[in-house]
């Protein structure tokens, strides 16, 4: 037998399954297809619910220092990373004299945002988001949040950051 | 004994058609705000908002649960009705 009558004859034997079969999806097919994915949005659900409760998200902890107040000018920034872990910060000096901490992920897609001297917001050049610099709430663009804080205080001349703690209104 | 799946086989194929089409067209609604649902308590856990999450939960798996038994009203089609 040659390899392709062998290939005609028993290849349909091991594979018996018709084209039309294969590429066609039935009504009923797709309606099963459809309650898959919505019991996988169901387990994703639990998964978001179960991760937080189960494994909450642990702030900074204690006090750290970053620098001395008069080394970051008026309207400039410094990067700074906390001991122990990756999430890079940015200290703000705004031209109000207040010093301001937030996380440089951009809550939209994590890119690095960056303070603009003088106008009192930190951008996002990936998308153009916006956020205020003095809340970090969103002003424009496509982040979903606030940008995260840290509280900043100062003892002596230095600058200390911690963990922020709301305080809910009711 | 007659159940309604007799009947239902039994049926007009234009029938038959208007209820699978129904049927999709809810189960697509469902999935859709299973998606919004999803979402939603992503947002919220990452903005450590987590007396949404259980609720949403407890709605997406309800909806699961709504369309999970809607499939037994899936006609079989008239080509099994022998």
């Amino acid at each position: 037998m040659s390899k392709e009558d062998n290939l005609n004859q028993n290849w349909k034997k091991d594979f018996p399954i018709k084209k039309q079969e294969s590429t066609q999806v039935s009504r009923r097919d797709f309606a099963k297809f459809l309650t898959f994915v919505s019991g996988g949005l169901m387990v994703g659900s639990g998964f978001v619910a179960a991760k937080a409760y189960l494994l909450p998200k642990e702030g900074v902890q204690g006090e750290h220092f970053i620098c001395n107040k008069d080394e970051v000018p008026v309207g400039g920034t410094r990067g700074f990373v906390i001991e122990g872990s990756t999430v890079p910060y940015i200290l703000i000096h705004l031209e109000n004299g207040d010093f301001k901490a937030y996380e440089q992920k951009c809550t939209h897609l994590s890119c690095s945002v960056f303070y603009k001297p003088g106008t009192g917001i930190i951008h996002c050049p990936c998308h153009d988001g916006s956020f205020d610099a003095a809340t970090g709430d969103v002003i424009s663009g496509p982040p979903p949040r606030a940008l995260p804080k840290l509280e900043v205080f100062f003892k002596d001349k230095g600058v200390f950051v911690k963990e922020f703690v709301e305080q809910k209104q009711s | 004994m007659s159940t309604f799946r007799r009947s239902q086989n039994r049926a007009n194929p234009n029938k038959l058609n208007n209820i699978l089409s129904t049927l999709i067209f809810i189960l697509i609604l469902n999935v859709s705000i299973q998606i919004w649902l999803l979402y939603a308590s992503l947002n919220n856990a990452l903005d450590n908002n987590t007396e949404i999450l259980l609720p949403a939960f407890i709605a997406s798996a309800v909806l699961f649960l709504i369309g999970f038994s809607w499939l037994y009203y899936l006609p079989q089609g008239n080509f099994k009705n022998k």
